[in-house]
């Protein structure tokens, strides 16, 4: 009785000292506000934060100037770049792969499971997530509680994803350079709209793992992206990454495979592998090596997303393209872009 | 038990292969696109008399090429599955034995995952990294459950169940170091799933595989019920109990590799179809082996017919639901049990 009373006295006191730490732990100021006002103590006095509303409707408050950013997401990591404001990004994922320079920066992990500590060490102004590429919820709520401002980018088309960029430029107060690259963009997919006015869509199976056999749906902005490259997806389904029935897809015989691959030599040598099995063998696009492998840039609701689509409309309508046989150059490239390249199985057999 | 006779065992195989032509016949109806008998009885019959020439392409594709090599490696995996299952509850007496207790199942899981990892470009690269990782984790579980030379039950039971949980933290931590496009299709993997066509020869191999198998397992199925009632009682009456084990475990794990390596892990079956058997037709092997390769066989093929048409053209993963079926079945059977 002795020994348990004291196990009990030995229980409490532990509980309130480990109370304690807590208590105090929550009343040291969050990094985050900390290092914005030393920064700012220097030159300017603290400006009031830009109050905003991100594409989950939540209200984040931006500090001023801004000058960390951290991405949790390949996707923000290419805008980013791509809005000129990397000099600002002080660190990404680890498969934040574009451009090449991102792969540098120093990491915070993976998209699903970035590592908080060694978030809130690098004292970030703004973490922008992509609640719709790999990040979850449960990020951006912990990233809350522990006061580092978190903007989370969410597009399920297209046009999000242009509406996006400019959000995203305006709070990183880069809105002139936002809003040249989103119209440049809108006028690139208006010049692919006007194109392919008067072509037949392209009834296309666009693969996203082929065993077992996954595709997407129409929901998802890879099926938009399809639908402004003269292309939809014969897979009808409101889930977005529906496992689909070898029977269903045989049955509705696509025109083309489109595959997504960074390596398209590794979709060649698996297309030369599978297609004697069964399933594979049925279907007529396999017959007639109709299999185009796009870059997986069109895996990304980020700019790079219009090359890509623009890659797989020359394939699939080379005869709406007959006057310009070569992919337009210039557009605006704010950081130094490479083109996406786009590479075809056709006749390499 | 009742005594076997050649006349009763031919009544109750009979019966259940009734069941699982009916079951098969429905399964062949089913599907993405709809099939009427008349015309599934046309075509059958003219795949039979060798003139495959006159069936329209869209059945020659859908129900030759798909459907029935489907519903034939679902047959072959509920088999191999069930007398797994059957036999490992003998090996180990213990009625929740089956081929996950042992890791086997969780073994071939690590294989076909770092197969997908490191060389997702070759094809079948998850059934022949699957079938090496059961057969790494049969040898590991067979060394570590060893006392004194001879195989203990106790013993193999418990390095399995590690080896299973070991195995089990191992996926998780190869899962969350994957991108998010590769874990899609493993995470259907995982829960089991017959929808990939195999090469024809592969399923003629898994034949093969079975036939030897259950065949190995059923010459000892008139000792296994002796060792059933106690080791030492069977040995007193001249049954090679090492042999026996050494036999039924190898035969076992084979037929449990080879269900992992093309299906995936697919639970509730080896422990479900056993039991569910046993009830219906007592606890004689002699019986239960065969009966539960048919049992097995309609198990999966029903499972499966409902994974590919409750929610088409989306399509469950055939491993939940067995689950889903399989649980609540299984609390059932235990409930009437305890009556």
């Amino acid at each position: 009785m002795q020994i348990l009373f004291h196990r009990r006295i030995f229980t409490a006191s532990a509980f309130c000292a480990l109370a304690a730490i807590v208590a105090g732990a929550q009343t040291i100021p969050p990094p985050a506000q900390s290092s914005t006002t030393q920064t700012n103590s220097a030159d300017a006095k603290p400006a009031a934060p830009l109050i905003v509303k991100d594409d989950m409707e939540r209200l984040v408050a931006v500090p001023q100037p801004l000058k960390r950013i951290i991405s949790l997401a390949p996707s923000v990591t290419e805008t980013i770049y791509a809005l000129g404001a990397q000099d600002r990004l002080v660190a990404d994922t680890d498969v934040c792969s574009y451009p090449p320079a991102a792969q540098k920066l120093p990491k915070v992990g993976g998209p699903f499971t970035p590592n908080l500590e060694v978030i809130v060490s690098l004292k970030p102004d703004l973490v922008v997530v992509a609640a719709n590429s790999g990040n979850r919820k449960e990020t951006a709520d912990a990233l809350d509680l522990l006061h580092v401002p978190t903007y989370a980018t969410n597009a399920k088309t297209v046009d999000d994803v242009l509406n996006s960029i400019v959000k995203l430029g305006d709070v990183l107060g880069v809105g002139e350079q936002g809003r040249i690259l989103s119209e440049s963009l809108r006028a690139r997919l208006q010049e692919l709209h006007h194109r392919l006015e008067n072509i037949v869509p392209a009834r296309v199976l666009f693969v996203v793992w082929q065993e077992p056999l996954i595709s997407i749906g129409q929901e998802t902005y890879i099926a938009d992206a399809l639908r402004h490259a003269g292309a939809e997806s014969v897979i009808s389904t409101k889930q977005d990454w529906p496992k689909v029935s070898w029977e269903e897809v045989v049955r509705l015989q696509p025109a083309y495979l489109v595959f997504a691959s960074a390596h398209p030599e590794e979709i060649t040598t698996m297309m030369a592998g599978v297609r004697n099995l069964p399933g594979w063998r049925d279907l007529k696009a396999v017959e007639e090596n109709k299999i185009v492998i796009v870059s997986d840039a069109i895996n990304l609701p980020a700019p790079r997303l219009v090359d890509a689509i623009e890659e797989l409309a020359r394939h699939l309508h080379p005869e709406a393209f007959a006057d310009a046989p070569h992919a337009p150059a210039g557009v605006v490239h704010l950081a130094k872009r490479v083109p996406a390249s786009m590479h075809t199985a056709e006749g390499t057999r | 038990m009742k005594p076997l006779t050649l006349s009763r065992l031919f009544w109750i195989c009979g019966s259940l292969l009734t069941v699982l032509f009916v079951v098969v016949v429905v399964a062949l109806k089913v599907g993405a696109v709809p099939i009427s008998i008349a015309d599934l009885a046309l075509n059958l019959g003219r795949v039979i008399l060798g003139r495959a020439s006159q069936v329209p392409s869209e059945y020659r594709f859908v129900v030759f090429d798909l459907r029935l090599p489907r519903i034939f490696l679902a047959m072959l995996v509920g088999g191999a599955l069930s007398v797994s299952g059957t036999s490992f509850q003998a090996l180990l007496r213990n009625p929740l034995a089956d081929p996950y207790v042992l890791g086997v199942s969780s073994g071939g899981a690590v294989g076909a995952i770092m197969g997908l990892i490191f060389a997702p470009q070759i094809p079948l690269v998850a059934p022949l990294a699957a079938f090496l990782g059961a057969i790494a984790t049969i040898a590991a579980v067979y060394f570590l459950g060893r006392r004194k030379g001879q195989l203990d039950s106790t013993t193999l039971l418990l390095a399995g169940i590690i080896s299973a949980s070991f195995l089990s933290a191992v996926i998780s931590f190869l899962v969350t170091t994957l991108a998010g496009q590769n874990l899609r299709g493993i995470v259907f993997w995982l829960m089991g799933d017959l929808s990939t066509p195999l090469p024809d020869a592969l399923h003629w191999v898994l034949l093969a595989g079975l036939i030897l198998g259950v065949g190995a397992i059923y010459t000892t199925a008139a000792d296994l019920n002796v060792i059933t009632a106690g080791e030492r009682e069977a040995i007193h009456l001249g049954v090679d109990v090492t042999r026996v084990k050494l036999v039924v475990y190898v035969s076992a794990s084979l037929l449990t590799g080879l269900a992992v390596s093309v299906s995936g892990a697919i639970g509730y079956v080896g422990l479900l179809v056993p039991h569910a058997m046993r009830m219906l037709f007592g606890s004689d092997y002699r019986v239960l082996i065969p009966s539960s390769m048919i049992g097995g066989a309609i198990a999966l093929v029903a499972a499966d017919t409902l994974a590919r048409t409750v929610m088409k053209p989306t399509e469950l993963p055939v491993g939940a639901v067995t689950a889903i079926l399989g649980a609540p079945f299984f609390i059932y059977l235990l409930r009437r049990r305890l009556q």
